[in-house]
């Protein structure tokens, strides 16, 4: 699949984002870890709801038709991108009045701010599920139609957004090991549902090029597609990185997505200042924006059969 | 859900029948107009031709009409610039006809022969033979004998009638086909229709072709046959007829001369003549009397075989006695053709005892009478349902003549030729073997040509030679070079001119042809002929007058450009006179009329023509009084005979418009076409259907009609006394003209034969065949005609650039990579393409779409197009000549020796892969400009006839309802 | 019903005849104009709703060539449809054709994601996604005679490779050849249960050459006596 930008980077920022309030809920409600100070208070949501607002924004980018957009709420019955969009939504007023009561009463927030930030953090993961259900539902990329779609779309929300958490609480010199241990945890989860999501891709599946032509007892090769250049369909569907690439990628993901920000964090744990928890941050918004990228180029939707490829 | 909205708005719209010319094959098509522009063209369902379906091309005529190459007025090369730059000023369309009436005229009055008119694509021959004739030039021909006059030729002087348009198979119930080297072209959708109607019956379709693409890919059987063999695959599966006695004898002794007798005297004149009697009547032997009598009788009973003496003493064989001695031969058994053809022996038997089985064990019989020649009567038809189609594949090889022969052979010996199942006639064919035309040999000022400048020789005192034996004609037709070339040989003559070989000429005319293109041979130096100067600084070709409606890549070589009108804009004739649109069982001709006003200052070619004819006086288009007889085409084709009731559409004539065939002027002939659709059909009965070589009652409606001069029966000629008597004058043994330069009695004793024979074709016996060991052959896309469809925005989309394909394994055992870019290698030049790999290729074959490689800016596109950065054209590595090697017979056409039929495909290449840097195709030629008025061509296209009519979903629907079947879950 | 095609893979030979009868009847169309990109320059490309691909089953020389035209499958398990955000894409009650409503389409692309037929093209210009009608603006237009109240592409076709019917017709031609000729589905694993239906090319008859082989071959002229075959 072509890999949008405007779509990896929506998905990544708003991960992180939805990642980052579900802790902030959390963690303030459940009074675990060290008592946040208003700013600090302030600054994880106002970090969380830029970061999903910025992402929403960006997601309509790849709209053609922008002035439909609105539309995307009707088809709630059936379309997960319909639910996404629905439940992104329906989380700005509860993720608000929690805001609200946080700027007007600091900690203490009272029942309706903790109503509201409840339901704010349960909408937050629906509407991760929804996104990766987006992908997940397609029956069409076998790299996409499996259940870690989705797990992989909470769980690397919930890892960005743990360590966006402790790099803010260390900007508020609150850092302490519960957020780096949070984070390492988090971010183990997360990479070792991403290493089963690669070792269940790389096992061939599905449709081939015989069941797309019918022809199932010899070899069928694409002799002409029928148009000499791109079409819509080969400009969506063709992107092929190539395995050299996507294997170094992978890498890349696991290194700066996980090794790097856990390391960052365990040199935290062993007396290092908070502070590095920063480069924890900048570490894996690029580690999973790569992986955000592989995720779309390494997804090989049956169409190809049709241009060609042998398998998917 | 609600109601759906009205689409369309009828009452805006009007349909229009006329004529498709998207490319050759001549469909009916049905025209929804808009506010003058074309809403839909859709196939016209009573239409003979096509029945109401129409290929990619008819579809995208809208395309052609939006083309932005088309050109837009009358211009001429700008003063002082030079041709070949593209530089051009407008002028007017008085001035343009005034300049080229006044320079026609000086030639006309002085050296008629000066003028050299030779027309592409065009169906127009009936008027453009007449104009010639009646300017008194003999250099004049259409494309036929760069594209298939072997296929015509072959089928004219073998069974009266040929392929495409002279015959078609009896598609509907033949059980067995047989396509030779038919690529995706003619005739486009009636064989189409007719492969699908043969498999719905359960026939079995075989395809001999060394390409399986296309039809081929449809075959239940592909024959993978090396380019320029087929000839000896067809004698070989005659030998296997012949060694398992497989053969029509009835048919062989009724209808053709393979009873007839042949003069045995080697080395004496009159060798391999047939026996006659006084009155030149063909003698056979008679089985009862055991005599010599007349064969032209009915009701004897001639030998088929055997050997006997003459009563002058010269001993004598049967015709047939001769073929099966020569191809009983081990040389033509199926083990030793395979090596040759590359078609294993076990399949070369196989198909031809196959096509046995079908012919004498399926025979069809239907009850239908009929009378033959002889005024018999018979309440039967017999049919051998085997029936073949073939067309470039066979014909573009120097040894095409003689295969078309073979294959004619086949269907001969099967007895499947013009009966049910087999391979029927088109009126106005079958003709007398060969057609009683001679072509006209002398040219007077201001004289008509005494007859047309084509025609069918006979013998060497038809040729059209002056006394010392040279070429009297611009592209050498008929000359000792190619004696038989019916079709003249186009290809010929930008090189001959410019040599001035035979003579110089003064203006040329070319009529929709690319010349400077992908039509011509050797297309690099053609460009450099055009363009070439004598020592004075004038042009060897001094005045070049081009007609087209599209700016191709000949345009920029014109001194005077004529631009004519789209097809959707003019009046035309497919004529009874030409080769019409008959069906087997029916004559048939049509016209097109404009459906579209155009909106450029463009004339039809048929009205210059008629102009132009009505300016110079012809005689035929002019009163006893000096006046001109017609206005304008329209009149000129409603009032002009040929002979009395005779004109160029053969319905609705008479006063009333109720004569057919023959009959007076019906000054509203046009608008009964119109009325009727813009065809016309007149429907045989069933006893004027079958056998009509010999059928009475349609040869006399033949003759009626104009179609042949007399209702003698036709003898289908096995033994061609043609062949023989140019074969005697190689030999020096032909009382009459004989050559008198070695190479020409070599090649006349060598490749004419009064029995087919296959030789290797001639390119390959001139190089090294080690260096350059691959066939190179074109193909042709089902959905582009030639040159014309990259200005097409659609078809372009389907295929914008061609590569060079080449057997997968093959190409791997050499290290070839799929989409590499290699240099392609012959004897006369290279070229860079790109390949690509596939299974479906004869491993020692290579072979590319033709046409679609451009000169960069021609048709409209832009510099960057993929036709002229990466497409190619293999023209560049085929020489015009025969390869060099020294002696007299470099000088000599790339042709059939026979026909002139240009050999395109007995090229033969080397592959080199090419240098990593080196991408893209080469060579690379100067831009071709654009021509004044022609706009920019634009970057995006939104064509639409009417602002479409949604159609929208209620929103409850939107709210409440997924798909279907999830519903319903 | 269940309207749609039956594609018959004996007897097409990758003309494109019906792909560009589509784009030619669609580009006036309801769904109309379909936009073409660079017509005349580099790389030339446009939307279709119906495109020819060509296959080479089997090695040389066993290889068969074989043509797929390829359009919207107008599937009855319609994940398009399912997936559509605006509810633009849609499955009508009454046919059961696929359509996009152009005035609801938001160009997300989700539909030609979800369709394994590569079947919808979005119109870059008009920024919607396009797709085969079925020829919505024709089959049902009482203007046109009976027998061109069928889809464009299906008039076309010289090779009458393509069949328009209700599937749900036990008695129509398409459910007929269907069975007849052993019909076959693309991809039926995926369960999207298209109803266009392709016919597998057919199997050649044997032709017996036994009854036409000589117990002794002939080997010289000498071997025929002359038959009295009167002329």
């Amino acid at each position: 699949m072509h890999p949008a930008l405007s779509v990896i980077l929506f998905t990544v920022t708003s991960g992180a984002g939805y990642g980052l309030f579900v802790l902030l809920v959390i963690f303030h409600l459940a009074g675990i870890g060290p008592a946040m100070s208003h700013g600090e208070l302030i600054a994880h949501g106002v970090a969380a709801l830029g970061l999903i607002t910025f992402g929403l924004l960006l997601s309509t980018g790849h709209l053609a038709n922008k002035k439909n957009a609105w539309r995307s709420f009707m088809r709630f019955k059936t379309s997960w991108l319909s639910r996404e969009a629905v439940f992104a939504v329906l989380f700005y007023p509860f993720a608000l009045v929690y805001g609200l009561c946080v700027l007007l009463f600091g900690p203490e927030i009272g029942p309706l701010g903790m109503v509201a930030g409840l339901v704010a953090a349960i909408l937050a993961v629906i509407t991760l599920f929804s996104t990766g259900m987006i992908y997940g539902c397609l029956k069409t990329i076998r790299q996409w139609n499996t259940a870690l779609t989705p797990a992989n779309y909470i769980m690397l929300g919930v890892a960005t957004g743990a360590v966006a958490y402790a790099a803010i609480a260390s900007a508020f010199g609150n850092a302490t090991a519960m957020h780096a241990g949070v984070a390492i945890v988090m971010l183990l989860i997360a990479a070792v549902l991403k290493g089963i999501y690669y070792f269940w891709i790389s096992r061939v599946t599905g449709p081939t090029i015989n069941t797309a032509t019918t022809f199932n007892r010899a070899t069928v090769r694409l002799l002409d597609t029928g148009h000499t250049a791109g079409t819509f369909l080969t400009d969506e569907f063709g992107y092929d990185p190539g395995k050299n690439t996507t294997d170094i990628l992978k890498m890349a993901v696991f290194l700066l997505g996980f090794i790097v920000p856990a390391l960052v964090f365990a040199a935290v744990l062993t007396g290092a200042p908070a502070a590095i928890g920063w480069l924890a941050l900048v570490s894996t918004l690029i580690g999973v924006g790569m992986e955000r990228w592989l995720f779309f180029a390494e997804a090989k939707h049956v169409v190809r059969l049709y241009h060609g490829a042998q398998h998917t | 859900m609600s109601a759906l909205p009205e689409f369309e708005d009828h009452g805006k719209q009007e349909i229009k029948y006329t004529t498709c010319y998207m490319c050759a094959c001549r469909c009916g098509i049905k025209v929804t107009v808009e506010d003058n522009k074309v809403r839909y063209i859709q196939g016209n369902r009573h239409h003979p031709i096509n029945k109401g379906v129409l290929c990619a091309k008819g579809n995208a005529g809208i395309m052609k009409q939006q083309s932005p190459a088309r050109l837009h007025q009358p211009m001429r090369r700008k003063p002082g610039t030079e041709r070949g730059a593209g530089e051009f000023e407008p002028i007017s369309w008085d001035e343009a006809i005034d300049t080229l009436s006044e320079r026609l005229k000086k030639i006309r009055e002085t050296d008629p022969r000066k003028l050299a008119f030779f027309t592409g694509r065009d169906q127009m021959q009936a008027l453009t033979g007449l104009w010639a004739t009646q300017f008194g030039t003999y250099n004049w021909a259409a494309h036929g004998g760069f594209c298939s006059v072997n296929m015509a030729a072959g089928g004219l002087y073998t069974t009266g009638f040929a392929f495409w348009e002279f015959g078609d198979p009896d598609w509907d119930r033949t059980k067995y086909h047989m396509l030779w080297g038919v690529a995706e072209d003619h005739a486009s959708n009636p064989i189409k229709i007719g492969l699908e109607k043969l498999k719905r019956n359960g026939g079995k379709f075989v395809a001999i072709n060394p390409v399986r693409t296309g039809y081929q890919a449809i075959a239940d059987e592909w024959v993978g046959i090396k380019p320029g063999t087929d000839g000896l695959f067809a004698l070989s599966m005659l030998h296997v007829l012949l060694k398992n006695s497989q053969f029509d004898w009835d048919f062989l002794v009724r209808y053709t001369n393979a009873t007839q007798l042949v003069v045995q005297t080697p080395g004496q004149q009159g060798d391999g003549l047939i026996l006659r009697d006084d009155n030149g009547n063909p003698l056979v032997w008679e089985l009862e009397k055991e005599d010599f009598v007349d064969g032209s009788q009915v009701d004897i009973k001639p030998a088929l075989f055997g050997e006997y003496t003459a009563p002058d003493g010269r001993p004598v064989k049967t015709v047939m006695t001769l073929l099966a001695e020569r191809y009983l031969d081990d040389e033509y058994s199926p083990e030793n053709t395979a090596e040759i053809t590359g078609v294993p022996a076990e399949q070369t038997e196989r198909l031809a005892l196959e096509m046995a089985h079908v012919a004498f064990k399926e025979t069809i019989e239907l009850d239908i009478e009929w009378t033959d020649s002889w005024g018999r009567k018979h309440d039967k038809v017999f049919g051998r349902p085997v029936s073949m189609h073939a067309m470039r594949g066979i014909s573009a090889h120097s040894n095409g003549f003689q295969t078309c022969r073979a294959i004619h052979f086949l269907q001969i010996m099967l007895g499947s030729v013009d009966c049910p199942g087999g391979h029927l006639a088109k009126p106005p064919y079958p003709k007398h073997v060969p057609p009683g035309i001679k072509p006209a040999k002398e040219c007077a000022p201001n004289t008509p040509l005494k007859s047309p400048p084509l025609g069918f020789p006979t013998a060497p005192e038809d040729l059209v030679i002056d006394d010392d034996g040279n070429p009297l004609r611009i592209d050498k037709a008929y000359s000792w070079d190619a004696p038989i070339s019916n079709h003249g040989m186009m290809h010929m003559v930008v090189t001959n001119a410019v040599k001035g070989d035979p003579y110089p000429i003064d203006t040329l005319i070319f009529f929709m042809a690319n010349m400077s293109w992908n039509s011509t041979m050797n297309t690099a130096e053609v460009m450099d002929m055009l363009r070439a100067k004598d020592e004075n600084g004038e042009y060897k070709i001094p005045y070049l007058v081009v007609s087209d409606a599209f700016n191709s890549e000949m345009v920029s070589f014109a001194d005077l450009v004529l631009p004519d009108t789209t097809y959707l804009e003019r009046y035309d004739t497919i004529s009874m006179l030409d080769r019409p649109i008959s069906e087997p069982a029916a004559a048939a001709d049509s016209i097109r009329h404009p459906i579209l006003e155009p909106d450029r200052d463009v004339r039809p070619w048929q009205e210059v023509m008629v102009e132009l004819a009505g300016r110079l006086k012809f005689p035929a288009f002019t009163k006893d009084d000096g006046s001109r007889k017609f206005a304008d085409y329209k009149d000129f084709i409603v009032n002009f005979e040929k002979e009395p009731g005779i004109g160029f559409l053969s319905g609705y004539r008479g006063k009333d418009g109720q004569s057919h065939l023959r009959g007076e002027p019906n000054p509203k002939q046009w608008e009964a076409y119109i009325e009727n659709q813009g065809f016309f059909m007149y429907h045989l009965p069933e006893s004027q259907q079958f056998y009509r070589y010999a059928n009475q009652e349609y040869l006399e409606l033949a003759k009626h009609a104009g179609w042949v001069g007399k209702t003698d029966p036709i003898t289908i000629e096995l033994y061609s006394e043609t062949q023989q008597r140019f074969k005697l004058a190689g030999q020096g043994l032909y009382d009459g003209p004989q050559p008198t330069k070695q190479e020409h009695k070599d090649r006349l004793t060598e490749f004419f034969d009064p029995l087919p024979i296959w030789h290797k074709p001639l390119e390959q016996t001139r190089i090294d065949e080690d260096e350059y060991p691959f066939y190179a052959v074109n193909q042709r896309p089902m959905f582009m005609y030639h040159s014309w469809d990259s200005q097409n925005a659609w078809l372009r989309q389907i295929c914008a650039q061609n590569y060079l394909y080449m057997n997968r394994q093959k190409a791997e055992s050499m290290g070839i990579e799929d989409l590499s870019w290699v240099w392609l290698e012959s004897h006369n030049g290279k070229i860079r393409v790109q390949v690509k790999l596939i299974e479906g290729c004869e491993p020692n074959t290579v072979w590319t779409w033709n046409a679609i490689g451009k000169q960069k800016g021609a048709w409209g596109l832009k510099d960057d197009a993929n036709e002229s950065q990466k497409g190619f054209l293999m023209n560049h590595l085929i020489s015009e000549l025969l390869p060099k090697k020294g002696d007299p017979v470099d000088d000599i056409t790339n042709s059939d020796p026979v026909t002139g039929q240009a050999a395109w495909y007995d090229l033969k290449v080397k592959i080199t892969p090419a240098e990593p840097e080196e991408r893209g195709s080469w060579p690379q030629f100067d831009k071709v400009k654009a021509t004044p008025g022609m706009s920019e061509s634009p970057d995006q296209l939104r064509y639409h006839a009417h602002k479409p009519v949604h159609l929208n979903r209620d929103i409850r629907d939107v709210l409440t309802r997924g798909s279907l079947d999830d519903d319903k879950n | 019903m269940r309207l749609g095609l039956v594609i018959d893979m004996d007897t097409c030979v990758g003309c494109h005849a019906c792909a560009v009868a589509c784009k030619q009847w669609n580009t006036s169309g309801t769904t109309g104009p379909l936009t073409d990109y660079q017509p005349y320059g580099e790389d030339p490309s446009g939307v279709w709703f119906n495109r020819i691909r060509h296959y080479e089953v089997g090695d040389y020389p066993n290889n068969k060539t074989v043509n797929i035209p390829m359009s919207c499958m107008h599937c009855e398990h319609a994940d398009c449809v399912n997936v559509c955000p605006t509810g633009a894409s849609y499955k009508r009650p009454e046919d059961g054709i696929v359509l996009v409503d152009q005035d609801k389409c938001m160009g997300c692309n989700y539909c030609a994601w979800a369709c394994p037929y590569g079947a919808r093209e979005l119109d870059r210009e008009d920024g919607v996604m396009k797709k085969c009608t079925l020829c919505v603006d024709r089959i049902y237009d009482e203007a046109l005679p009976p027998e061109e109240r069928q889809p464009a592409c299906v008039i076309t076709c010289p090779a009458h490779a393509r069949f328009f019917g209700d599937f749900d017709d036990e008695e129509s031609e398409v459910s007929r050849l269907v069975r007849e000729r052993g019909g076959v589905k693309q991809m039926p694993e995926l369960g999207y249960k298209p109803v266009n239906t392709y016919l597998p090319p057919r199997v050649t008859r044997p032709i017996p050459t036994d009854d036409v082989r000589a117990n002794t071959l002939i080997s010289s002229v000498k071997d025929w006596v002359n038959k009295m075959v009167a002329r």
